[in-house]
């Protein structure tokens, strides 16, 4: 399993798995399951269609708990408030009706006001916190990516659902390869993406936010032990900052996989919803991305 | 200015569509008419403004998030802690005490509450800091989560307080959130009183734009679009179409331009007067007739609220 993060959004996550699942889908050596973990706003599906609109699989995603309040059982104690059973400020008072208000959104499901409640009025049920959306791409390979419902505040749950959903492809033994585009920065789904991977590919730009971004998602990477390695896209960058950059760079040591130009081609690409390496395959973007894929490839297959 | 509308929030679905750089340079417009300003940074994943005003963090604060702490001594092994913990952060076998998995501790304080021996205490782990610092009427607030936590809300949270403490000595407040849709964004977004999406001319920044507005419509608040990069690939003609059939109103748009890459790479914000750079330039142009139709924008919904 190999997945690309960068802590900074908007550096070309996206555009480097679209353009590296082309390549792979003309590979022989290898067969590939393509996720999009970025569960807030999946993009990949843009560029990797369904080869037909008959086999999108959509399936509910009930991995969210909140709380629900039944009235008729309250015996107005006001405990839940005065002893604050909640952490998370979901718990009022309704002076009025005094019985106690939840407030969904912060509401976090994790069932202190069901466990303390004297007269068990809370009750923990399941909500939807998104779907997962799964289908056979038309360059070959499966791609499999989630959405969250917006309010339903579980991403990271929902990435980890996205991962274990390769065992529902159709004989998913017979592929080697698992290519996952991860969410911008270091938090919950971040660390959601990265758990169990086998590499990490960071991408990043030669700016200070670029680099800085970079800094903190490697510190959760080294967290987990796994190996990564650095892809610098817009590399020749008319900025100020290309000299710093290069000499951190430089003094760390990190492995730098590769170098992708500044190339308008790969907007271009996107505003085609193809692949760079697809729409313009002699672009100096996709010369080099052909050079950063049998990079890999070789790393990979050994 | 109304009290009413004072809290303007910068957000955009989609990372790396120019966020923070309207965030820092419509808080030293702010800043430039004499107001007296809030920047917060509620991108705790990676805050990046203070590096384009080219200032240091200072004062920080430490953010604590519960940890339970096994008291052996009182401890029975009975179990009920981790039978009754959602997140099963707390693993227990059979005449063994007790272990915490911190990394995936909800916080929710249940196993210290329910102990029948007191055997748990309320111990804590800092898992972020929050940065506060004046200058010359612009004040910047900045969370940072420690990478590898989890627990980015909480830091959310933690400036929200803050902000609730030291709001009145301020005329308007910036906020600049994350990339998403999720909790961080929505407790921002939720805080504020308009909304300032910012995307740019493409296909994916057009997806992750309709999802933010949707995640506004929910939260029922104001919003008006910037569209950054507007001149990449003559592309904006046909997304402003589609801006107009779906009723999105456009506060305006930032041209490509080597000035503003300038003015990001070297810490030193555009429309900073102190800066120099060419006014002439389509960037500088593009944020001074975004800054007006801003103002045009508040007074409305000032007159709009006195009725």
């Amino acid at each position: 399993m190999i997945g690309v993060v960068s802590g900074k959004g908007g550096v070309g996550k996206t555009s480097l798995v679209a353009s590296l699942a082309t390549l792979i889908n003309k590979d022989p050596a290898l067969k590939t399951i393509i996720i999009d973990c970025d569960v807030d706003a999946p993009n990949l599906a843009l560029i990797l269609p369904s080869k037909s609109n008959n086999d999108i699989k959509r399936e509910d995603v009930y991995n969210t708990l909140k709380a629900t309040f039944e009235n008729e059982k309250c015996t107005h104690c006001k405990r839940c408030i005065d002893e604050q059973f909640c952490e998370f400020n979901a718990l009022s008072w309704d002076d009025v009706n005094r019985i106690p208000q939840l407030n969904y959104l912060s509401c976090e499901g994790c069932g202190a006001c069901k466990v303390l409640c004297p007269e068990n009025a809370f009750i923990i049920n399941p909500v939807k916190s998104g779907e997962i959306i799964s289908y056979i791409s038309d360059m070959g390979a499966p791609l499999i990516y989630g959405k969250t419902r917006l309010g339903s505040t579980t991403s990271g749950k929902l990435v980890t659902e996205c991962k274990s959903y390769i065992k529902n492809i159709e004989n998913f033994e017979e592929y080697n390869m698992v290519l996952i585009d991860g969410p911008p920065g270091i938090g919950c789904p971040v660390i959601a993406t990265v758990s169990g991977l086998d590499y990490v590919i960071t991408i990043t730009e030669p700016t200070p936010s670029g680099l800085h971004d970079l800094i903190r998602a490697i510190e959760v990477i080294k967290q987990f032990g796994i190996p990564f390695g650095i892809i610098i896209n817009k590399a020749d960058l008319k900025s100020p900052f290309q000299k710093e950059f290069k000499q951190y760079i430089d003094e760390t040591g990190f492995d730098i996989i590769g170098r992708i130009p500044f190339d308008f081609s790969i907007a271009k690409a996107m505003s085609f919803a193809q692949s760079v390496v697809e729409y313009d395959p002699k672009s100096k973007a996709s010369i080099a991305i052909n050079e950063i894929y049998l990079k890999l490839k070789k790393a990979f297959l050994n | 200015m109304s009290d009413n509308s004072k809290i303007i929030c910068i957000t955009g679905g989609k990372g790396g569509t120019g966020k923070t750089l309207v965030a820092v340079n419509l808080a030293i417009m702010f800043k430039n008419e004499g107001k007296n300003v809030l920047l917060i940074d509620g991108d705790v994943d990676n805050p990046n403004t203070y590096l384009l005003l080219g200032r240091k963090l200072e004062n920080n604060k430490p953010v604590y998030f519960f940890k339970p702490k096994i008291i052996e001594e009182f401890c029975y092994k009975c179990g009920l802690c981790a039978e009754n913990c959602a997140t099963h952060a707390l693993l227990h076998v059979k005449d063994a005490y007790p272990i915490p998995i911190l990394t995936v501790c909800s916080g929710c304080k249940l196993c210290y509450k329910i102990c029948p021996q007191k055997a748990i205490e309320e111990d804590f782990k800092i898992i972020g800091w929050t940065y506060y610092s004046t200058d010359n009427n612009l004040s910047l607030m900045v969370g940072e989560l420690v990478p590898s936590e989890a627990r980015s809300a909480a830091i959310i949270e933690n400036l929200l307080e803050r902000l609730d403490d030291i709001i009145n000595k301020f005329d308007i407040i910036i906020l600049d959130t994350a990339p998403g849709a999720h909790c961080d964004v929505e407790l921002l977004i939720n805080k504020s009183d308009l909304i300032i999406p910012v995307t740019e001319p493409t296909k994916f920044g057009k997806l992750d734009l309709f999802r933010i507005i949707e995640l506004i419509k929910l939260l029922e608040k104001d919003y008006r679009v910037i569209i950054n990069r507007s001149s990449l690939l003559g592309f904006r003609e046909l997304f402003l179409k589609e801006l107009d059939e779906n009723k999105i109103n456009i506060l305006g748009d930032i041209p490509l331009d080597d000035d503003i890459v300038l003015s990001y790479c070297q810490g030193m914000p555009l429309m900073d007067e102190k800066n120099d750079f060419n006014r002439e330039n389509e960037g500088y142009k593009s944020f001074q007739n975004i800054f007006r139709n801003l103002l045009e924008w508040l007074n409305n919904k000032e007159v709009s609220i006195e009725n």
